[in-house]
């Protein structure tokens, strides 16, 4: 019984599949306008409108079909974007990087350029004291480059820093103007009336003024004198920003504004040459002594 | 007489979901094929000799609302369906994973068929061959399978339950 089904069933499997292809080969072979492809024709007359219907009713779900894969392409557009813009975000930031260093190189050169007697080496910071009581930043030059204590730091536009308190042979200690322990001997640009800047362990340096008489005023720029030997002359210091009532012991209580934007330091220039004439045991004596 | 106009039934329901609703639902440029899964269904559940005169009748009607090459759809399909009808004595299983898996494969087989009989008969423009649409195409063919077997089941059931009273 099987069997014979079997057979009946292989039969018309083959019966099938030689009619089918008899349908190719006529299919393939007539002409447009036969049998087979009129039939076609008049088919989809027919089927037609019942298509078109049913696109309408469809259509809600096509668009909602639409939206799904045009959210997975939307989705794919978005990273690409994204990474795109990340991407040239970088370079924007290379770009103003290699700008700004452009320009503290330009104004390095114009520093050289103006105190042809000096000479520079250019040094990058390389870290700051943790200690909040302690003006100091770190830089990545020591002996090993030249360097020595008590040699004279200037910022990228030449205005004075500070002065190295420490050298390693790969690093030194760079004590600013800001910092308590700090004095250099000044004077006013304008009339050459000699004192000494401090540092008061804020964001400002208070000058003493020798002569307690000198005629001083607001927006007076003050400059190195060179006493102390660790300074060379004329390199400014900051912008009187503030002239305090005449003390009991007649002093003026001045403050300076530095020029040098210390806190955001990147790069300095020591002062290699000419070397501080006061050995470290000349200046620790006479250390306010600038 | 009631199976053959289930039968019949089934097939003019399948070929209108083909022309009418098929176009409609598709995800870029692959439309599940109806007609090629109710085919394999039904031949999964009715044998080899009912899947063979499924996929003939289903492809035939399908060329003939169409513009493809009449005959190579029914072709494709009347061989699946009898293969297909030939595995359900190996499928012990009522999953409905089975029966999925084997539309998969004879989703890509379909097309390879129609691939290599248009090339047999010449035709001139055919459509590149992309097996990223193939798989795209049995993935959809694969997954409208879980609404389709449940279906065709229930209508093969009623058959032998009616089949039985006689």
């Amino acid at each position: 019984m099987i069997e014979r089904q079997n057979q009946r069933q292989r039969i018309l499997i083959i019966t099938l599949v030689i009619i089918c292809i008899l349908l190719v080969t006529v299919y393939s072979r007539e002409s447009k306008d036969g049998l087979f492809h009129r039939l076609q024709r008049f088919s989809m007359d027919i089927i037609s409108p019942l298509q078109k219907g049913m696109s309408k009713v469809f259509s809600p779900v096509k668009d909602g079909i639409g939206f799904v894969v045009d959210m997975g392409k939307a989705r794919g557009e978005r990273d690409r974007l994204q990474e795109e813009v990340d991407e040239l975000e970088e370079k924007i930031n290379e770009l103003e990087e290699a700008e700004r260093e452009n320009e503290d190189l330009k104004s390095m050169i114009a520093v050289q350029e103006s105190n042809p007697d000096i000479d520079f080496l250019v040094v990058d910071v390389i870290g700051a004291n943790p200690d909040i009581w302690e003006r100091t930043i770190q830089i990545g030059a020591g002996y090993s480059s030249g360097l020595q204590e008590y040699m004279a730091i200037l910022s990228e536009d030449g205005n004075l820093v500070g002065r190295i308190i420490l050298c390693t042979s790969q690093a030194s200690i760079v004590q600013l103007i800001t910092d308590e322990k700090s004095s250099v001997g000044a004077m006013l640009q304008e009339n050459g009336e000699m004192g000494i800047v401090e540092g008061e362990g804020g964001d400002s340096v208070r000058l003493e003024l020798l002569n307690q008489d000198a005629d001083v005023k607001m927006g007076d720029v003050v400059i190195t004198s060179g006493m102390g030997g660790t300074c060379p002359p004329g390199i400014p210091i900051g912008i009187i920003t503030e002239i305090g009532e005449r003390k009991a012991d007649l002093s003026i209580g001045i403050l300076i504004e530095p020029e040098a934007r210390l806190t955001r330091l990147e790069k300095v220039m020591v002062v290699v040459s000419p070397p501080p004439s006061t050995s470290p045991l000349e200046a620790e004596a006479g250390e306010k002594g600038g | 007489m009631h199976r053959r106009l289930t039968f019949f039934l089934i097939l003019i329901v399948t070929l209108l979901v083909q022309l009418t609703v098929s176009p409609e639902i598709g995800i870029g440029s692959v439309r599940p094929d109806v007609i090629l899964v109710v085919t394999l269904c039904w031949a999964l559940l009715e044998g080899a000799g009912q899947g063979a005169l499924f996929g003939f009748f289903g492809g035939l009607l399908e060329g003939i609302f169409s513009t493809a090459v009449l005959g190579v759809g029914a072709f494709s399909k009347t061989i699946l369906g009898y293969f297909c009808g030939e595995l359900r004595q190996r499928v012990v299983s009522k999953s409905v994973i089975w029966p999925m898996i084997i539309i998969f494969f004879g989703s890509i087989l379909s097309e390879l068929i129609k691939f290599s009989a248009w090339a047999i008969v010449g035709l001139e423009e055919r459509p590149p061959l992309s097996f990223g649409i193939i798989v795209g195409f049995a993935l959809y063919n694969a997954v409208i399978t879980l609404l389709v077997y449940p279906v065709i089941s229930r209508f093969a059931e009623r058959e032998e339950k009616a089949m039985m009273f006689q």
